[in-house]
């Protein structure tokens, strides 16, 4: 049987009972926190997104024939046609410290490790792993303060699998592609309804100054278990003290959203009421649970909650099977096709599809108002993988796509080629550039790219 | 050997140094040369084959300072992998006089020098958050479903290490926290929802659809669902499909956990633009807590000549609600707070010391107590109520690390062996049982005992193991270690193709979850050998489960024991679970059945493949080549034979076993050819697998107690606990490998009882904290 489950509005109740009886506000219904409406935005703030397919793609089917502004769109890209002008098609671009360089098998919990951060991942099953602070987390932690959530990590698949993840790895680096330290990887979110009860509230009906009572009791919560936390402290080992870091500053994190929201309250703002539904869990389907998170990001985004996003459409490694398309087949094993033409194709019409669906998300973004323009024209959206070749494990000439205005810092409509092995990081640096954070270097990165604008 | 605790601490005084000892005679006449006759050929230092080279143990001193080396010698030598296929082998008695040996050694120099590990700060896992939360609570709703994935190590969702705390998870227990003391003291103010429950449409509405409904009911659903409070719910039945007008339609049952709430007799129209005549509902007042809804028709006693009559079905159910909440004041939660009832300070005080013990693992100090208080006033003020102060003190509870932590105090010294060692406190020795055994929170009783220092006596603490292991709780240990020993956590997210194997639906996919669960627990419960995992004779099964493996003579959709005759099914291996996980999506794999008996039944896991593995020649391969032709590459290969004429010859003998788990005898056109050969010993299907299993069967042994001991732990095992988990089989042997046997082995296993010093930090004496 299926089960589904959805809060009421007050007039489905009504209806339900024939009844006139004075209903709760519910939450589903109000923002966290009672806005006044929406002063005039200043400039509108750049965003940064990121959204990782896993496995590779068929690169030619992906790699446009010619470079430059003429260049043709590819068999995988046909459904972004309609934002052609907008993106950005990047060739030669490579993740070094994906290679094994002398560590043996694991080239997906490599892919994913380097993707966002350009380091070489200890191969490690256990506790000691150790990578680098990803790209992402590193916008955050500039640009994060100005925003009740520095950032957002999202995925589509929860890494509940048993077993090891990939030859000689944690599956640490497999399940998430942002890193906040060398030590910490944020995992992704995969049920849209916690994403959106984090960003709007958990569902019960709480008004205002209820609210502003529990963010002052959580706040003195929060100091107290912080001071048990030093106590603590003083007594252990290295480990130990670790992992109470960790404690530590997650709730600096929480204490520092909540003060923002009491702010939000007293100042008014932008307008942060949610647009859509509260979602009642993960949907059944791949597609629609795929669009319902790029909802989220863009809601996200519109309402400023957050600057900076990923999304994994699959952990790395997956083996999930689109039958919606034709392909029984799971995902990861159908990727080490061995050059047998059916399999090739099963894993082309898999890419189109994951490419059906990011041209959804840049869809919304373009259709969004975001000051004076829209949030396509605002944001910086990558799209990619840390594999190109996912039969071979190649980590070089990786396929990679740049979409948005970056607040007129990108122009689009071009395929570029780089020299072959110029470091991913070199791009991200570039990116960095546009959100006004300019690190020396970021893992493997020598310097930046050209030609992103014009 | 007998405990450590009590036979080393004399044994440490009589060690001796390696010189002039027997050792080290035996080690020149007898273990030099058959190192040099049988393994430097290829393992010396110019080849260092397998990155070893045994040139260099030149005295009985190594095995000392080459521990690693040595362990990994006596393994490989003790289960014949080594010389390998192909080379001459020594004669066994002289390759169990060399394993002999070198295992007494490592023994006796482990026992001198002992280190049991050390476990880092441990957060509580999401199974083990939901567990203490409803223990310590009575709460019924499992908050930790929505946290993010524990990450795994070693196999397991519960070590120490692994487990990480990033800011997402900060967040939610601090939700979580708000909810949970909320819901306990009935403070929360449930919004009406409306939960939808859809009959599966693949299952026939013809029959009765459950053991739980009456006789001459047929179709409808029946499903637990979770009220979340006293009050006024509605239900509303929506039907589908058409009926024989020229007989009355049947009746509609709805029932409350079996107690009829209404028969619907009403007319039924299943015209178009009469939707209200197909829909039914009632409004009704139930209780909080789960109760079983049943919608069902009374068989229709008319028949019509019709062969297939067109017959009524349930569409669904909505249960929405609840209306007029009322705050239960009586409820298990607030039972199970409210000690005392006077709304006096000093009643909090005792209601939040009380709490506070139980969720911290141990007695509370001064300044834990005022700051509980603190909060307690603060939440009163703030609310008005006396409730209203707990709930914020409780919040505060759930957040503190010392409940989301396991925080083990310093330890008493003590000596083992010549180590220096802390013996882990009664207090933390009864968090360690407890999280080991039930996933939870130690219980009043061990509480008492470990604050009366009397945990660790060797009756007391036996019958508190015996008393855990019998206690429902101990079902932990058949969800969390044996859910991921054998993968059945896989079981919920696996996909077989449904165009190939229709029959695979969520039934069949649950039953065949339980059928393993149900094994391991008889194991567990009965206390019968574990070697009945290999090929016990028996196993559980229903109606669907037995028509799926052509077995007859079960009827009814009641899990029940079934004896097991003949060489298709036994033990664990040949279950339709283990096959289906270790099977792809559209067929089967010998390779990784193969390593997966491997790894979970002999704790050998073939290495990973090495880099730049070569493709294997597919043009020779056409779609007429059977499964087991395509693989004969592997073989042919030899950087491939190493390691895949172990895996593929063991997936080669449950060929039989199709990717769902169904026997069968041909693979397409080609017929199934279940043979192949191990060790040089000839396999030819399962029955063959599973005696070459039992013939070696101290492998199994030693790699169940690995697991379990790991599970037991919270952390990945090393080199030095290699001779305790010897220890403990040996001793499992002597008991007839009794599943109690093991459980006790660990418990009284010097890693967890004892725990390495931590590296002097100066002339600070040991730490014993206050609240003891």
């Amino acid at each position: 049987m299926f089960i589904t489950r959805k809060s009421l509005d007050r007039r489905t109740l009504l209806r339900g009972l024939g009844l006139g009886i004075a209903l709760p506000m519910l939450d589903a219904m109000t923002p966290a926190f009672a806005a006044a409406p929406a002063k005039a935005a200043a400039a509108a703030p750049r965003r940064l997104a990121f959204c990782y397919v896993p496995n590779g793609i068929i690169m030619p089917a992906w790699t446009p024939a010619t470079a430059g502004k003429d260049y043709e769109l590819s068999r995988v890209m046909q459904p972004l046609a309609a934002y052609r002008e907008k993106m950005l098609v990047l060739s030669g671009l490579a993740h070094k410290n994906g290679q094994a360089l002398g560590d043996g098998p694991g080239d997906h919990a490599r892919a994913a490790a380097s993707f966002l951060t350009g380091v070489h991942p200890k191969k490690t099953e256990g506790a000691d792993i150790l990578l680098g602070p990803s790209v992402d987390q590193v916008a955050a932690e500039a640009i994060g303060k100005h925003t009740r959530f520095a950032s957002l990590e999202l995925g589509l698949e929860s890494s509940g699998m048993v077993g090891n993840c990939d030859s000689g790895y944690s599956c640490a680096y497999s399940n998430s592609i942002s890193w906040r330290s060398a030590t910490t990887p944020l995992p992704p979110e995969v049920n849209p309804r916690a994403v959106f009860e984090r960003l709007f509230g958990d569902g019960e009906n709480f008004d205002p100054q209820t609210r502003a009572v529990m963010a002052r009791q959580d706040k003195s919560i929060l100091d107290f278990v912080r001071g048990n936390v030093s106590e603590l402290q003083t007594n252990l080992g290295g480990a130990d003290k670790r992992k109470l870091d960790e404690y530590l500053y997650s709730l600096r994190e929480i204490e520092r959203r909540i003060t923002d929201a009491e702010k939000q309250a007293a100042s008014g703002g932008r307008d942060q009421s949610p647009t859509i539904d509260k979602p009642a869990g993960i949907p059944v389907t791949f597609e629609d649970h795929a669009k319902l998170m790029f909802d989220l990001q863009v809601v996200a985004m519109r309402t400023d909650l957050t600057r900076v996003m990923t999304l994994m459409i699959g952990r790395e490694g997956s083996n999930r099977t689109y039958r919606s398309i034709g392909v029984s087949e799971a995902h990861h094993g159908l990727s080490h096709h061995l050059n047998a033409a059916e399999k090739i194709e099963k894993i082309t019409k898999i890419n189109i599809l994951h490419a059906e669906l990011f041209a959804y998300f840049l869809g919304q973004l373009a259709s969004t108002p975001d000051g004076d323009g829209t949030l396509l024209d605002h944001s910086m959206v990558v799209y990619g993988s840390g594999l190109s070749d996912g039969n071979r494990h190649d980590h070089h000439d990786l396929p990679v796509l740049v979409a948005g205005g970056g607040g007129g810092t990108l122009q689009g409509g071009r395929h570029i080629k780089y020299e072959s092995k110029t470091p991913m990081t070199n791009l991200y640096l570039s990116l960095l550039d546009r959100l006004g954070v300019k690190p020396e270097t970021i893992g493997d990165s020598t310097g930046r790219v050209e030609h992103l604008s014009l | 050997m007998k405990r450590y605790l009590f036979y080393f601490v004399g044994l440490g005084l009589a060690a001796q140094t390696p010189s002039a000892t027997p050792a080290a005679d035996e080690f020149s006449s007898s273990i030099r040369p058959f190192l040099t006759r049988n393994c430097q050929g290829c393992h010396n230092a110019k080849n260092k084959t397998g990155g070893l080279a045994v040139d260099q143990l030149t005295s009985a001193a190594t095995l000392t300072t080459h521990a690693d080396e040595w362990e990994k010698i006596l393994r490989k030598v003790k289960t014949g992998e080594m010389p390998p296929v192909g080379f001459p082998k020594p004669a066994p008695a002289i390759a169990s006089r060399f394993t002999a040996w070198a295992e007494t050694e490592l023994d006796r120099l482990a026992a001198q020098r002992p280190d049991p590990g050390r476990v880092t700060a441990h957060r509580l896992n999401r199974t083990e958050y939901n567990n203490a939360v409803r223990d310590l609570l009575a709460v019924d709703f499992t908050p930790a479903d929505d946290f993010p994935a524990d990450d795994a190590g070693y196999g397991f969702d519960n070590i120490a290490d692994v487990l990480s705390l990033p800011p997402l998870l900060m967040e939610k227990y601090l939700s979580a926290a708000g909810k949970v003391s909320r819901q306990a003291l009935g403070l929360v103010k449930i919004s009406p929802a409306l939960d939808k429950y859809t009959t599966d449409r693949r299952r026939s509405q013809r029959v009765r659809i459950s053991d739980d409904l009456p006789f001459g009911t047929r179709g409808g659903l029946i499903v637990k669902h979770r009220f979340p409070a006293d009050g006024d719910y509605l239900m509303r039945i929506r039907l589908s499909g058409q009926f024989d007008k020229s007989i009355p339609a049947p009746l509609l049952d709805l029932r409350l956990d079996g107690v009829r709430l209404k028969l619907f007799e009403t007319p039924i129209s299943m015209e178009e633009e009469e939707e209200e005549k197909r829909r039914f509902e009632l409004r009704v007042p139930v209780t909080a807590g789960r109760h079983e809804v049943a919608v069902t028709f009374l068989e229709e006693t008319w028949k019509t000549e019709d062969v297939a009559p067109k017959l009524l079905n349930v569409d669904f159910v909505e249960i929405g609600g609840p209306f007029n909440p009322k705050p239960n004041l009586n409820s298990p939660s607030r039972q199970r707070i409210f000690t005392c009832r006077e709304q006096t300070e000093a009643c909090a005080q005792t209601i939040l010391s009380g709490l506070a013990r139980k969720a911290y693992r141990r007695p509370v100090t001064i300044t834990e107590n005022a700051a509980l208080m603190r909060f307690f006033r603060m939440g009163r003020q703030d609310g008005g109520t006396f409730d209203a102060g707990v709930q914020l003190a409780l919040k505060s509870m759930l957040v503190s690390p010392n409940f989301l932590f396991r925080m083990e105090q310093a330890g008493l010294p003590a000596k083992v062996g010549e180590m220096s060692v802390e013996r882990v406190t009664d207090l933390d020795l009864a968090s360690r049982l407890s999280f080991f055994l039930w996933s939870s929170l130690p219980d009043n009783e061990l509480l008492t005992l470990a604050t009366q220092k009397k945990l660790r006596e060797p009756a007391v603490l036996r019958a508190q193991v015996k008393r855990m292991l019998a206690d429902s709780k101990s079902r932990a240990l058949v969800s969390n270690f044996a859910g991921q020993w054998l993968h059945l956590r896989n079981l919920s997210q696996i996909k077989p193709d449904p165009d190939k194997f229709p029959e695979f639906d969520p039934e069949l996919r649950e039953s065949l979850g339980r059928e393993t669960e149900l094994f391991f627990e008889a194991v567990m419960r009965e206390d019968r050998s574990v070697v009945d995992f290999l090929d016990g004779p028996f196993s559980y099964l229903n109606e669907r489960l037995a028509k799926y493996y052509g077995i007859k003579g079960v009827e009814g959709s009641r899990f029940r024991r079934v004896a097991l005759t003949g060489d298709q099914r036994s033990g664990v291996l040949t279950q339709g679970s283990i096959l289906t996980v270790s099977s792809y999506p559209t067929r089967t794999s010998p390779v990784i059945r193969g390593k997966w008996i491997l790894e979970n039944f002999l704790a050998a896991p073939p290495p990973p493949p090495p880099p730049n593995v070569p493709e294997l020649k597919t043009e020779e391969i056409g779609a007429t080549a059977s499964m087991r032709q395509q693989l004969e590459q592997h073989r042919a290969n030899p950087a491939c034979a190493s390691c895949h004429a172990r895996m593929d010859v063991i997936g080669f003998s449950l060929e039989n076993y199709d990717a769902i788990g169904r026997w069968r005898t041909q693979d397409g056109k080609f017929p199934i050819d279940a043979s192949g050969t191990l060790n040089g010993v000839q396999l030819n299907g399962p029955a063959d697998l599973k005696a070459l299993l039992r013939s070696r069967q101290d492998e199994f042994i030693g790699c169940l107690t690995e697991k379990l001991l790991t599970y037991g732990l919270g952390r990945g095992l090393e080199r030095a606990d290699k001779p305790v988990v010897r220890s403990i089989s040996r001793n499992l042997a002597r008991d007839d490998y009794r599943f109690s046997s093991l459980v006790m082995g660990i418990v009284e296993s010097l890693p967890f009882q004892m725990r390495r010093a931590p590296a002097p930090k100066g002339p600070t004496a040991v730490k014993i904290a206050s609240a003891r």
